[in-house]
This record gives C-alpha cells, structure tokens and sequence, in this order.
C-alpha cells in the first residue's frame, strides 16, 4: 500500500491540445478518492497516467515513494478495472485472474491461495472455470474486480466501472465496491461522471473541469462549500440554483457578488419571503416535488413537501447561512458575504 | 502502444520499410527493364536504374507490338482487356442484384433451389471444369468473341449474396412506406433499392474490375484470334518464344501496361477497395 | 427474412432468369459433364465412349505422376500458405503499432493484389531469370547457381515466392482488420498484469486473431491450389520433371495438351471435392465466428 501523490501534472497531446494541466493531489495510504467531472473533463486520462497508460508531459506521478513517470504499467504495483472489464476472452475466469500473478512468477501455490480468497470475497467460487461470455454483467464486474485484488496491488485504479451496469445493479456494487475498499484499504482512485456515485464512494472528490482541478474535499464540504459556480452546479441534485443577483435585487449581504447560488432543498415557502416565484412546472417525486419557476426572468427551481398547497405565484424565504455568493466572470466563491 | 519504447517503434519501421521494398522490388525490376534496349541486359549485367528508352518501348508496343510473338499491338490487348473487366462487373452486379432482389423480396416455389443453383457456382471454380466448358463454349459458337470473353464469367454467388446481405439490411419500413405510396415492385427496386445500394456496388465494382481484368486461363483458351486476345492471357505469347531469348525490355513493358489499370483502381478508390474486398468474403 | 415482400408468380423468376441461365449452362451443364465423363472412357479417335465405372478414379490412384502431383500440391499450398500470411502477420503488427503513418505504409502494401498472378509470374520469372534475372546474379556472387528450368526444387521456389507475393496484400489487410478489432483495453490490462510486448502478443493478441488466421487458412489454400494456375503456367508450366505440375495444372495439361479426357474429367471430379469440403469448413467456421 501507499500515498500517491500528483504534483503539477499535466498532459499536452501532439500538436498542442491540451488535456490535462496543473494537477495537484495527494492521496493519502488507504484512501478512496474519486475524479469526477463531465466526459471530456480530463478525468479518464488522468487515471491513465496514473497508470502508465498514458505518457506524463508535464510534473511528477509519485507512487510509495517513487518518481513513477518513466516506469512501466507493469512495474508500478498498480491494477486497474476498466470500464468494459477488459477480460481476456479465450480465458477462463480462474486463468484471468491467475494471469498477473503468473506472469510476475508466483509461486503457483501462491497464485491457488490468492485466486482462490478473491473468488471467496467476490463470491464468484462457482464460476472460476467459465469463459467470461458466459457471465453475465454483473459477474464480469466482480471477475474484474477480482483480477485486481489478487495481485495485492499498492493501489487500485476504477475507470468508470459501474457504467455499463443496468441502474440497480450499479446501486449494489458501488457499495460492494466501498465495503471491500474499506476490508481491504487500498489506496484507490475512481472514474465517474455521476455525480451521486461519486459523492457516496468518495473519501475525498476531485472536481475535474476542462482538464484542471476545480475543487478537493469530502463529500460535505463540496456540498456545503462549492468554490466555483461549476462545483456548485456539478455536486447536489437537483442543482444549485444559480441566479443573478440582479433578478433578485434587495437580498440583504449580496453586494459584492453578482451570481448568487442557493440549493433547492435550502428554499422554503414563507408568506413574506424575499422571492417571488412564478410556478411554471411541477414533478412528482413522491416524497416531495420538484417545482420549477421564474423569478425575474430567471429559471428557479424548489423542493416542496408533496402534501402542501400550491399556488401561481410563491414566495421563497432562506436562511442566510445557506447562501452561496460568486464572481460571474471568474465564477469563483466569494466569501465576504459570510 | 503501451509502453514507450523507441526501439519497438524503430523496428516496426525498418520491418514496414523492407516489406514495403520487397514488395515493390518486381516491379521496380520490371519497370527498369522497360526502359532499356535488349542489348543492356543481355550483357550479363543488369541495370539498377532506368534508361533513357521508356518513350521509345512503350510507344512500340502500344502501337505495333511484337509480331514475332503473334500478339496485336498492347493498345489493342488492352481495349479487349477494359471490355472484358468491364463486361464481366457490370454483367455481375447486374444479375445479382436482380438474383437477390428476386430472393429477398419474393416468396415462390422453389426458391430455396435457385438459391442452392447460385450458391453452388462458389464449389465449381473456372480451373475445375476447364474442360468441359470450354467444350460448351465451342458448341455455343462464341469462341473468338467478346460474350464468349465475359458471358461464362458474370454468374456470381458472392455478389448475390452480398446485395442479398444489404438488402436484408433495408428496414421493412421503407417497403411498407413505398406500397402504401403505390410504388410496384420494379418501381421501388429503381428508386429505393438502387440508391441505396449505391456504395456496395461501388465496392465491388472495384473488387469484380480487378477479377475481370486478371482473368487468365480463360480467355487464354478460348481466344485463338490475335484481335481477340487480352493484355494478361497475352503477356505469355510474348515471353514464350521458341528460338532466343525474349525480348525482355517489351515484356517487361508490357507487365507494367497490364497491372497499370488494376493497381491505379486500387490505388485511387483504396476505401472502396478495402470495403468490398472485407464484404465479399462475409 | 423480410416481413413486407411483394406478389407475383411470374415476375421473380424473370428477375433470376439472367443469372440461373449463366449458371445452368457454364457451370452446372459442364460439372455434370465432367462427372459423367469421369465415369467414360473414348477410344483414340473420341468417336465412341463407353461407360468404365470407377476405372478412371482407380488409374489416378495407381498413377505415379498424379500421386506426384497431390505432393507437389501439398508443398506448394502449404508453402505459399506460411509464406504469405507469416510475412503479412509481421507487417500487420508492425503497422498496427503505427498511428499516423498507417495510411500510407498501407497503401504501400496493399497494391500487389490488383497484379494478377500471370502478371506475377511473368515478373518473378524475369527476376529468377537464370541469364539475365537479378537475383540468379546475386546468388551467384555467394556461390549458388540458381536454375529453375532444371533444378526441381528451384521452381518450386520459384512458384511459391511469386504466389505468395501477391497474397501477401489481402492477408495483410485481413490481418489489420484483425488486429484493430481487439479492444485496446484487453491489450492494456495484459500490459498492466506485467505481459511485456512479446508476451502480450502470443498470450493475448494472437490466440484473438485465430478467428482471422484461420478464415484465411481456408482462403490461402483455396488460392494456392485454384488461383495460382496462371502463376504456373506463365513460369515452369509444370516443370521441370513434374515438379511443379499442381492438380489444377494438371488438369488442363492431361485434357488440352494430353487429349485424356477421362483421366482429366476423373481429376476434376476430385477437384471440385475438395473445394467442397474447403467450402463446407468455410461456412461452418463464419457461424462459428461470432464467438468472442
């Protein structure tokens, strides 16, 4: 196991395309960190590097306590799972998972015990004879999963893997996937664009946007604290509302800023609240709705208990403490405010 | 790839170089040889680089040829050799896009037999049945004629089956759509089925071009009139001479005239080249 | 199988009329022929034939010179085989390895298929060409006197290099074709179990071509055996002493040259057996193809 730490990464492509630049993370041993970001955000590549997979152009990749940028996939004590599993077809599944371990001379003893406690954790005993086209999804993912555990790799690299999984199964083995992380504490580092599962899996997010990092923190101080209006609009759902100030002109302490954010399940309907909210949709959600709107002139959108009455037009109150303030041009956080 | 070794990269190249020159060196040799006289290479040693007579050989054979050898001027060859290839592509795709019109579209009896009929044409290749087809030709009075060159060539199981495997691609939708405009079954075979069959038959255009062009044995057989005989089944006369040696500088002219259409068709449509060539074998 | 088709009797047979015309009368009328007189023998005049049964089959057998000719079938066959898709194989690897200039080298490579085999032989005939072909010269300066008019297994060489030349082209395209339809990320997660390039390639790439190599296995015999009649006869024509004469040669040699007709018509008939059976294995396997 180790820390991996990425110091001013970048990554230039032939004829100067830019995908990733200024990348600064340090992950600590045993840690969980997720990427996320929107496709095309530089996330994937990212990982990439990390592995080896990619060349590094610009910074250093450490892993442990090595400089890894010239060092092989092989020989960096890393294992990967791939978004469409990347099993070798003509294998079985025990052959698949024996593979990396074969060819770094295991003892064949060894290799038995190993393949054999990562088939007993995944629960894939039954299948280890079977090629992968006879598995279905959700048992491909957990062959792959398993093909990166029995190599007890120092660090455990997730590109998208969840994806290609139908909605409820993908529920199930992001927590797998957070149970055995934390079984095993592995340092890890996670690819995905959604957002839920980045938030639920995540010791820390990394907020990727255009190729450079938007924020670092946990979960909760993304959600509590975005530093960019992008952060704001990536993490929570359903999004932040993010409004120009002067759409809503005399809210107390707004000054300075000129896009003003607050989050939907932050806005109540009180008599004299400051905004009025011009009702022009509603969606049932069950336990609540989502109600969307205008106010002057601009889209807003509130959760509201089901079982309250609804009217035309509504008016919004908040508690100050909940209000995000941003720098339009920069689209940065401002603090004065607070 | 992977890994970022130069070396691997490095050899890759000097591989791909050497294939490509091993691949190349007949030709070269060849075309060299095409623009020297007879007496530069009879020597005994051979030239590495051309000669000043390119204008002169090639002229010579375009226009008179090599009357020792029997064969008409290269020009002539050559017009017999463009309305084989064409006869022979244009004849195929023609009647396997109606074969597989027929059988995708229609329900009759024993459409299953005209089905094996065709398939069967794959078992039974030219060289096989030489001899007796030959003999059918003869008895039909065509040899010594263009139908006689191209007609026994144009029947095609894998042309069929290639537009039959396109038009099964064709959504039942646009059928419907044309029946319900009114459209009978010759109109939507020229307006729907023809359009968009336009790339395919592009594709094997090329691939049937290049197979018409090279035919051999055939047209070897059945042309005993020089005005007949095509540039391929034609080099031979030349080079199968019985007192001397051949005149190799004209041979070797006359090789590089015979691949010129083919390999420029390959060259100039190479997507179109590659696309058919994968869908004929599927 | 279409869901909307259209009526009418009369109308498909019209449209199938041009192509089943063709193929009753140059395909299926002589194949019959040739099956039946395989079973006749004619007398020296071919006025009259009479009926021999399995005579003509059993000749063959006891024939020293088809016997020879099956061999020299086999060798041949296998050699072009090995030789054209081994060195296609190479090329297709190396090229996949490229990214920009895979275009072009392809181009580079890829022409030699428009050359048809006469062609082919013509040219490699000169070049080998013992008084004034370049290579002969060359081998002679390393002290091998090269001749194909009299040395057996010169010709042989001779016959195989010019075939397989122009196959290498269509081998190598089919190989490329291969090669691109292996998930880059299969060949990624080999290289980050520790599978170096050469392990990478016989552990993982080449056992996921085997659908490939072996479509062309089937193919590249198919041509050596059929196609490369024009290859032999623009070169040794069968020579020297038999020992390139190849079943299809020989066939047009013993019923054109020889006059034989029921010995000929006999070898067609075995012939066409084996692309028979080449063809039946050819379809099995596309079924099978789909696999991975």
């Amino acid at each position: 196991m180790a820390s991996i730490t990425l110091d001013n990464v970048g990554k230039v492509y032939p004829g100067d395309t830019r995908a990733v630049g200024d990348v600064n993370i340090e992950i600590a041993d045993g840690e969980f960190i997720v990427l996320v970001g929107p496709s095309g955000c530089g996330k994937s590549t990212l990982l990439r590097m990390v592995a080896g997979l990619e060349s590094i152009t610009d910074g250093e990749i450490h892993i442990g306590e090595r400089v890894v940028n010239q060092i092989e996939p092989a020989d960096r004590d890393i294992a990967m799972v791939f978004q469409n599993y990347a099993l070798y077809p003509h294998m079985s599944v025990r052959q698949n998972l024996a593979y990396g371990l074969k060819n770094r001379g295991t003892p064949k003893a060894e290799i038995e015990r190993r393949v054999n406690d990562a088939a007993e954790i995944l629960q894939i005993g039954q299948y280890l004879d079977r090629k992968p086209r006879a598995l279905s999804g959700g048992q491909r993912q957990r062959v792959a999963m398993g093909r990166a555990i029995v190599r007890e790799p120092a660090a455990f690299l997730f590109d998208e893997p969840l994806s290609n999984l139908d909605a409820k199964l993908r529920v199930t083995m992001r927590l797998e996937i957070k149970q055995l992380q934390k079984r095993l504490r592995t340092t890890s580092i996670y690819v995905t664009h959604d957002q839920l599962e980045a938030m639920t899996l995540a010791d820390r997010l990394v907020v990727l946007n255009g190729g450079r990092v938007e924020q670092i923190g946990t979960p909760l101080e993304l959600y509590r604290r975005p530093a960019s209006t992008f952060v704001a609009g990536f993490i929570g759902s359903p999004a932040m509302n993010l409004i120009p100030s002067r759409a809503v002109p005399n809210l107390p302490g707004t000054a300075h800023a000129d896009t003003i954010g607050i989050r939907p399940e932050d806005l109540s309907v009180t008599e004299d609240g400051p905004i009025e909210m011009n009702v022009s949709a509603v969606e049932e959600l069950g336990a609540q709705r989502l109600i969307h709107g205008q106010t002057g002139g601009e889209a807003i959108t509130i959760t509201y208990p089901s079982d309250a009455p609804l009217a035309e037009t509504l008016r919004l109150g908040f508690d100050r403490k909940n209000l995000h303030l941003f720098d339009s041009k920069s689209g940065a956080r401002i603090d004065k405010a607070r | 790839m992977i890994e970022n070794r130069p070396g691997l990269n490095i050899l890759a190249h000097v591989t791909l170089i050497l294939g490509v020159v091993v691949v190349a060196m007949p030709v070269w040799v060849a075309f060299v040889a095409s623009t020297h006289t007879a007496t530069d290479f009879s020597s005994g040693t051979i030239p590495m680089w051309p000669g000043p007579h390119l204008v002169e050989n090639y002229r010579t054979m375009l226009d008179t040829g090599l009357s020792t050898s029997g064969t008409p001027p290269v020009g002539q060859m050559m017009v017999n050799s463009m309305i084989m290839a064409l006869s022979i592509a244009i004849g195929k795709i023609c009647i396997s896009m109606l074969s597989a019109f027929a059988i995708v579209y229609f329900r009759f009896p024993f459409r299953g037999l005209a089905f094996w009929c065709i398939f069967i044409t794959l078992m039974l290749p030219v060289e096989v049945r030489i001899v007796p087809s030959f003999q059918v030709v003869a008895d039909l009075g065509l040899l010594n004629s263009y139908a006689g060159l191209s007609l026994p060539l144009i029947a095609s199981a894998t042309a069929t089956f290639l537009f039959r495997q396109v038009f099964l691609t064709i959504p039942d939708e646009l059928t419907e759509a044309a029946r319900i405009d009114g459209a009978g079954p010759m109109k939507f075979f020229r307006d729907i089925l023809l359009p968009l069959s336009r790339t395919n038959m592009a594709a094997l255009f090329v691939i049937l071009f290049i197979y018409g062009w090279n035919q051999y044995i055939w047209p070897l057989l059945i042309t005993t009139e020089p005005q007949y005989y095509t540039i391929v089944a034609g080099i031979k006369r030349m080079a199968d001479v019985v007192d001397g040696l051949p005149k190799w500088h004209l041979v070797m002219a006359t090789a590089i005239m015979a691949m010129l259409p083919p390999v420029a068709v390959v060259i100039g449509m190479q997507r179109l080249f590659v696309k058919g060539l994968v869908e004929t074998e599927k | 199988m279409k869901r909307t088709i259209f009526n009418g009797q009369l109308l498909p047979w019209l449209l199938l009329a041009p192509q089943l015309a063709v193929t009753l009368v140059f395909f299926i009328w002589p194949a019959f022929q040739a099956i039946r007189q395989s079973f006749l023998r004619e007398d020296a005049f071919g006025i009259n034939s009479q009926f021999v049964g399995m005579a003509n089959f059993r000749a063959l057998l006891d024939s020293a010179q088809y016997l020879n000719s099956l061999k020299v079938t086999a060798v041949f066959a296998v050699s072009v085989t090995v030789l054209s898709m081994g060195v296609a194989l190479i090329l297709a690897v190396a090229v996949d390895r490229m990214l920009k200039s895979q275009r072009p080298y392809t181009t580079l490579l890829v022409w030699p298929y428009a050359v048809a085999p006469a062609v082919a032989g013509i040219l490699w005939y000169f070049i080998f060409n013992p008084t004034v072909g370049i290579l002969p010269f060359m081998l002679d300066i390393i002290g091998y006197d090269w001749n194909h008019n009299t040395d057996k297994g010169d010709a042989m060489i001779l016959v195989v290099i010019a075939s397989a030349w122009k196959q290498i082209s269509y081998n190598f395209l089919f190989f490329v074709a291969g090669l691109q339809a292996i998930p880059a990320s299969l060949r990624e997660a080999a290289a980050i179990d520790g599978a170096g390039p050469v392990r990478r390639f016989f552990d993982i790439t080449f056992p996921l071509l085997s659908p490939t190599t072996f479509f062309l296995l089937v193919v590249n015999i198919v041509y050596a055996m059929f196609e490369t009649f024009a290859v032999i006869d623009s070169t040794t024509e069968g020579g020297p002493a038999q020992a390139t004469n190849i079943m299809v040669y020989k066939v047009y040699f013993d019923g054109f040259i020889g006059q034989n007709m029921g010995s000929s018509a006999a070898q067609s008939v075995v012939l066409m057996l084996i692309v028979i059976s080449l063809t039946v294995i050819q379809f099995r396997y596309v079924e099978k193809r789909v696999e991975y």
